[in-house]
């Protein structure tokens, strides 16, 4: 059997919808906007991955991809590296459907206020990044992210939090086996408690989201992203049920995930196509647009 | 294969859309019958799915009436069925009498039982034997991680010998969930498949298919079980963008392996710890041609199935 395709991205040998999933049309009605987006993340060559990934971004019916992973490396995030320019150049050209928003590190807050300037006040940017892990072990919490914090809120910027809840340690406990630096959701509600006027989102629903819904629940500026972990059935109800549907942003992780995983969390739920909408891309354009605004860039609601 | 109008299929309208230019496709260049009908693609067998309850969550679907509705709503025609019993139960036959009892009653005619067997607790050939002669089960299904044996447990080898005597299918578990999100208390033994690629080559007839593998078969090892022996695999945590073609094409996004004969790859669904929705939609996102669509979603299993005796 031959193991080679020719197909085109928007190329279908049989119809999806026979399947009970959406089919290329039903996703681009969704007007989904994917928030997580790892296309332009690697060790080798990021333009030719994001090349790559592009072909199953318009086969997925993707609106607009959000990449985090602008300037620097996750684990370097403030040292420029030689692909930077490239990275510059595809968001201003490819901005109606490409954004992107730039790794920071709390451990280092003037640094980290200065490549907010140049990305975003001075760039094509939209928004921050925390990454889960850094080099002194400084988690969102700390005092040190507020001049961080207050910047990106001046400018309107999207405000990213990686969070987990990595089981381990001793005794064995969730988060006990987080990295240095790695933010779980408490330390994004702690952060949260001293803004309460910045919208945040507490990035992969820490992992272990039963426990990472609650411990933002209360805090009504934190958004929640499911991406990055395992599809497990019910896991969007529950949050719907708990923060509601307004509260939540869809992320796609890819590559390392597949769009269909992160896709299968929002279509397994019971809830209505309004609230499907919201989370697949309403509620991450109401939250941008202001920032959107002021870069010049219409977007429809 | 029969064709349906597509018409049929779409209920919302274009005239909402608001779509960048780059990534704007006409109705009228999605592929589909020359006389714009797509073909009605076969039906599935998920080779992958459990009943009962779930140890640590209550799950939408842990119903098995409840499950088989919604299986049917993807075109599932027959699942094949653990039992989240299996997991911690030390009566293992009696997790395999409930498992064949909630699929004759509960089934719908289309849940397939695999009844546990644990090698590191005694009486487990008799356990085999009721599962093939008893219970007239086509496979079985082990959790090494959580029956706490290894692959290299002095018994295992016996097992494969004697289930391939029977003809019965022998799926083994890699994982259940992400380790990193497990409950506390639990610490699931990290299995290593490397001693089962031995163990298989010499049974030749074995009929071994890994369920939830990926986390246990890093690039070489999955270069030689497809290379030296006949191990299949399910789709249930095959991961990445664009991913199943990915493998079978042998191009995954980090690190390294060889293509993945698509006769090797059947649908699993993971079900109802998973959404079926993510096996189903993974079929789509890669360019799969319809024979591949077929094998994945039928004929591989189907195959394996007919050689049951």
């Amino acid at each position: 059997m031959s193991d080679k395709t020719s197909l085109r991205p928007q190329e279908f040998v049989l119809n999806p919808a026979h399947y009970g999933v959406p089919d290329l049309q039903q996703l681009k009605d969704l007007r989904i906007w994917d928030s997580h987006y790892h296309g332009l993340m690697t060790s080798g060559n990021p333009l030719k991955q994001h090349k790559e990934m592009m072909f199953y971004v318009e086969r997925m019916g993707i609106e607009r991809v959000i990449s985090l992973d602008i300037g620097g490396t996750l684990k370097d995030p403030l040292t420029p590296q030689p692909h930077d320019g490239g990275l510059r150049a595809i968001l201003e050209r490819d901005k109606a459907f490409i954004s992107g928003i730039i790794p920071i590190d709390p451990g280092f807050p003037d640094e980290s206020s200065s490549k907010i300037k140049d990305w975003i006040q001075n760039g094509p940017c939209i928004g921050i990044k925390y990454v889960g892990g850094n080099k002194l072990g400084i988690t969102c919490d700390h005092p040190n992210n507020d001049k961080i914090i207050q910047l990106a809120a001046d400018l309107a910027a999207m405000i990213y939090i990686h969070s987990w809840l990595i089981v381990g340690g001793t005794p064995r406990l969730p988060g006990g086996s987080n990295q240095p630096g790695e933010s779980t959701p408490m330390n994004v509600a702690a952060l949260a408690k001293r803004f309460p006027n910045v919208p945040i989102i507490c990035g992969h629903s820490g992992g272990d989201w039963e426990l990472g819904v609650k411990a933002i629940r209360p805090f009504e500026n934190v958004f929640l992203e499911f991406s990055g972990s395992d599809p497990h059935s019910g896991s969007v109800d529950y949050a719907v049920k708990e923060l509601g549907g307004a509260r939540i942003v869809w992320g796609g992780h890819g590559p390392g995930r597949s769009f269909s995983t992160e896709l299968s969390k929002v279509l397994d739920a019971s809830i209505s196509h309004s609230e499907r909408m919201k989370i697949f891309g309403g509620n991450y354009r109401r939250l941008a647009q202001s920032i959107f605004r002021k870069k010049g860039i219409t977007i429809q609601l | 294969m029969k064709k349906v109008s597509r018409r049929t299929f779409f209920s919302h309208s274009l005239a909402s859309l608001s779509l960048p230019a780059a990534l704007s496709v006409g109705k009228e260049n999605i592929r589909h019958g020359t006389d714009g009908s797509f073909q009605t693609g076969p039906e599935i067998i998920d080779t992958n799915v459990n009943v009962f309850e779930w140890p640590f969550r209550k799950l939408k679907y842990s119903d098995t009436k409840s499950l088989v509705g919604k299986l049917r709503l993807h075109r599932i025609r027959q699942a094949w069925a653990g039992s989240f019993e299996a997991l911690f139960h030390k009566d293992v036959n009696g997790v395999n009498s409930r498992l064949t009892e909630e699929c004759r009653k509960n089934g719908d005619g289309m849940m397939l039982p695999f009844g546990a067997v644990n090698v590191a607790w005694p009486g487990w050939e008799e356990d085999l034997r009721r599962c093939h002669e008893i219970y007239r089960m086509p496979g079985i299904r082990l959790y090494p991680g959580y029956q706490s044996f290894d692959l290299d447990h002095p018994e295992f080898p016996r097992l494969v010998q004697l289930a391939t005597e029977r003809g019965l299918i022998i799926q083994i578990v890699g994982d259940m969930e992400d380790s990193r999100t497990q409950h506390p208390i639990v610490h699931v033994r990290g299995v290593k498949i490397e001693p089962l690629i031995e163990i298989v080559k010499k049974n030749a007839r074995a009929k071994v298919h890994l369920l939830y593998w990926n986390h246990k078969v890093e690039g070489a090892q999955l270069d030689r079980l497809i290379a030296e022996t006949n191990v299949l695999l399910d789709t249930s945590r095959i991961e990445g963008t664009g991913s199943v073609g990915r493998l079978i094409e042998g191009k995954p996004w980090y690190g390294s392996h060889k293509p993945v004969p698509v006769e090797r790859i059947l649908f699993g669904s993971h079900a109802p710890y998973f959404p079926v929705e993510a096996n189903i939609l993974k079929l789509f996102e890669s360019p799969l041609n319809l024979q591949q669509m077929q094998a994945i979603m039928v004929d591989n299993a189907s195959r394996l199935l007919g050689q049951f005796k």
